[in-house]
C-alpha cells in the first residue's frame, strides 16, 4: 500500500499466523479499522477475512497481453509485407504460421512486464524507493496488525492486542 | 461415504442411448457401399476415442499417485472406473485387428497385400505396419494396460476394507503407478501410430501420438467434470466441491492450450522445414474439409481459451458443464478429422481396384472434394453412433462405480483432498 507521510501507527506482533487470522476476524467484529497487516509470507485465507477486494491485476494482464499480440502481429506484418518485403525459404511475404510463435512470445512478454510494472506502481515499490519498516522481524517470523492512531484510539488498540494474544505492542511514526 | 446405486431412469436413458447407437450402426451398415467403410470407420473412430479416454483415466490416476497428489482423491474412483473400460475398448480394437486378416474392412492401406508389393514406401514400413503388429500389439500392450488398471483398482478397493496406518496397499499402488507411466507413455504412442496415424499410410509425424493423446486427455477431463456434476445432482460425492471442479477446469483450460500447441507445431515443423511430401495430411484436410478444419481449431482452442480464462467460470457448474460438453464433442470431432479423410481415400482406392498408389491417392483427393455422407461431415448416423458409445461408456463406468464405495475411505490422501482449497 502506498505510504502516506507521518502516519502515527500502533501495531501488535503475533507469533503465529493462526493467532493473526483470529485477531483480524475479531477486529472486523469490533469494527476496528485496520491500517494494514504485514506477514513474512502469504497467509492462506487472509484476504478473505480482511474482506479485501479481488485484485484487478489479471484484467490489466489480459489487456497487456492483447496489446502484445497486436504489436507483434501487426508489427511483423508491416515489416515483412510493406516496409522490407523479404522471402524466407520460398514462403509468401505474409507467412502467418511463422508469425505465430513470436506473437505468442510477445503476448507473454508484454503481459509479464506490464503486470510486474503495474504491481510495483500500485504497491508503491520500486528501485530506489525507501520503504519504512515497522519492525524488521515482520520479514522473518512475526505477523503484524497495524492501526492508524488518528482513527483508532490507543486504548482500544492496546486492549485489542492484549485480548487477541499479541506478543508485543509498539508505536511508530512512518 | 455412500455407495452409488443406479436408478431405473438413469439405466433406461443409458440403455436408450446404447440402443440408439446400435440402430444407427445397423442403419449405417445397410446404407453403406460394398466395403462398409462408413460403418467400420465409425466403429474405429468411437472405439478408439473411448479407449483412449479410458487409458487417459488410468494414466492420470497413475501420474497423481506417483506425484503424491492428494487433490483428486475424493473422486479418484471415477478414473479407476474409466480405466476398466480399456477391456471393452480392446475387444472392439481386436475385432478391427482380426478384420485386417480376413478383409472385413478397408480402413488401412497397408493391409492391402497387393498394394504393399508395388509401393516402396509401404514396403519399407511393412515391418511395423502389418496385421500381426496390429493385432498382437493391441492384445499385448492393451492387455498390459487393462491388467495394470485392474490391479490398481483392486488395490484401491482392498485398501477400503483392510487399509491401516502402514499404508501397505497404497505403497503397492505406488509401485504399479510407477510402472504404468512408462508402459502407457511408450506403448500408447506406438499403438496410436498403428490404430490412427497409419490410416494415412504414407504420411507420418513425430508429434502425432502426443497430439491424439492430449486430445483424448482433454475429453477425459471433460467427461470427468460432467460425471462428477451428474453424481452430485443425484446426491452423491458431497465431499467434492467447487475447489475440485476449479482444478479440473484448470486442467481443461491448460490442456486445451497444450492441444493447440501440438496442433500447430505438427503443421509448423512440416511447413517451415519444407517437407513437401508430408504436407499431404494438411493439404487434404485444408482443401477438402475447410469447415471441419476451422471448426476444430475454433471449438477446441478459442472456446476454452476465452470461456475458461476467468476464475469464477471454473467454479460455477453451469458454465463448466457448457464448456465440458463442447470440449467432449470438439475432441470427438478432432478424432473424426484424423480418421475420415484417410479412410475415404483408401475406400475409394479399394473401390476402384488396384491402381498405382500415388495415382490412387490423387484420385481419392479428387473425389473427396465432393460431399460424401459420413466422411466429409458427421451426419446424424455418426452422431447417433457417438451417443451410443457415450452411453456404453457412461453405463459401464457407473456400473463399475456402483460396485464399490464412491469415496476411498482409507486412502492416505483423503483428508487432504476433502480440505482441498484453491483460492
Amino acid at each position: 500500500m502506498a505510504n502516506t507521510q507521518n502516519t502515527e501507527l500502533i501495531f501488535g506482533l503475533y507469533d503465529d499466523e493462526e493467532d493473526l487470522l483470529r485477531a483480524v476476524k475479531s477486529a472486523k467484529k469490533d469494527h476496528l479499522e485496520i491500517y494494514d497487516v504485514y506477514t513474512p509470507f502469504p497467509v492462506h485465507g487472509l484476504d478473505e477475512v480482511m474482506e479485501l477486494e479481488e485484485s484487478r491485476l489479471h484484467i490489466a494482464g489480459f489487456v497487456y497481453g492483447a496489446i502484445g499480440t497486436l504489436t507483434a502481429f501487426l508489427g511483423m506484418t508491416w515489416i515483412f509485407v510493406k516496409d522490407w518485403p523479404t522471402i524466407f525459404g520460398g514462403k509468401p511475404y505474409w507467412s502467418v504460421p511463422a508469425f505465430i510463435p513470436i506473437t505468442f512470445e510477445m503476448t507473454v512478454l508484454f503481459a509479464a512486464i506490464g503486470m510486474t510494472v503495474t504491481f510495483y506502481l500500485v504497491s508503491g515499490l520500486g528501485p530506489g524507493i525507501k520503504n519504512p519498516q515497522l519492525d524488521d522481524r515482520i520479514t522473518d517470523d512475526k505477523f503484524c496488525i497495524a492501526f492508524d492512531k488518528s482513527i483508532v484510539n490507543s486504548g482500544d488498540a492496546e486492549s485489542f492486542f492484549k485480548n487477541t494474544g499479541a506478543s508485543e505492542v509498539n508505536s511508530k511514526n512512518i | 461415504m455412500s455407495q452409488y446405486k443406479m436408478t431405473a431412469s438413469t439405466r433406461n436413458v443409458l440403455f436408450g442411448a446404447i440402443g440408439l447407437g446400435l440402430v444407427c450402426m445397423v442403419l449405417t451398415w445397410f446404407g453403406d457401399d460394398g466395403n462398409h467403410s462408413r460403418f467400420w470407420s465409425n466403429f474405429l473412430h468411437n472405439s478408439l476415442f473411448f479407449t483412449m479416454i479410458a487409458a487417459m483415466g488410468l494414466f492420470f490416476n497413475a501420474a497423481g499417485i506417483t506425484a503424491y497428489a492428494g487433490w483428486y482423491t475424493t473422486f479418484k474412483r471415477l478414473w479407476e472406473a474409466y480405466s476398466m473400460f480399456i477391456g471393452i475398448g480392446l475387444i472392439f480394437l481386436v475385432i478391427l485387428g482380426l478384420g485386417n486378416y480376413f478383409g472385413w474392412h478397408h480402413l488401412y492401406h497397408w493391409a492391402n497385400k497387393a498394394d504393399v508389393e508395388t509401393d516402396t514406401i509401404l514396403k519399407g514400413k511393412s515391418s511395423f505396419l502389418n496385421n500381426n503388429w496390429y493385432l498382437f500389439g493391441t492384445i499385448i500392450f492393451g492387455g498390459l494396460w487393462a491388467f495394470l488398471a485392474y490391479r490398481m483398482r483392486q488395490l484401491s478397493l482392498t485398501e477400503d476394507n483392510h487399509g491401516d496406518s502402514s499404508f501397505k496397499y497404497h505403497k503397492a499402488q505406488r509401485v504399479y503407478a510407477a510402472a504404468t507411466l512408462p508402459v502407457i507413455g511408450f506403448t500408447s504412442a506406438a499403438m496410436l501410430w498403428l490404430w490412427l496415424m497409419s490410416i494415412d499410410a504414407h504420411w507420418y509425424s513425430t508429434l502425432f501420438a502426443w497430439y491424439s493423446t492430449v486430445s483424448a486427455f482433454v475429453a477425459m477431463i471433460a467427461i470427468t467434470i460432467l460425471m462428477i456434476i451428474f453424481l452430485k445432482f443425484n446426491g452423491y460425492l458431497s465431499v467434492v466441491n467447487s475447489n475440485h471442479l476449479h482444478d479440473l477446469g484448470k486442467y481443461l483450460f491448460a490442456f486445451s492450450i497444450f492441444w493447440t500447441y501440438l496442433w500447430f507445431s505438427q503443421f509448423m515443423l512440416i511447413w517451415y522445414a519444407n517437407i513437401g511430401e508430408e504436407t499431404i495430411y494438411f493439404k487434404e484436410r485444408y482443401n477438402n474439409y475447410p469447415a471441419l478444419f476451422f471448426i476444430n481449431i475454433g471449438l477446441n482452442f478459442l472456446v476454452p481459451f476465452f470461456a475458461l480464462m476467468r476464475n469464477d467460470v471454473k467454479r460455477k457448474i453451469g458454465s463448466l458443464v457448457f464448456v465440458s460438453v463442447l470440449m467432449l464433442f470438439g475432441h470427438w470431432l478432432d478424432y473424426f478429422l484424423m480418421i475420415k479423410p484417410g479412410v475415404l481415400i483408401t475406400a475409394q482406392h479399394a473401390a476402384h481396384g488396384h491402381e498405382a498408389a500415388t495415382e490412387g491417392a490423387a484420385h481419392g483427393v479428387e473425389h473427396a472434394s465432393n460431399f460424401v455422407a459420413g466422411f466429409t461431415m458427421p451426419g446424424l448416423l455418426e452422431l447417433g453412433t457417438f451417443i451410443g458409445f457415450l452411453g456404453l461408456f457412461a453405463y459401464f463406468s457407473l456400473w463399475i462405480l456402483s460396485k464399490a464405495p464412491l469415496v476411498p475411505k482409507q486412502d492416505p490422501y483423503l483428508e487432504e483432498s476433502i480440505h482441498h482449497h484453491v483460492i
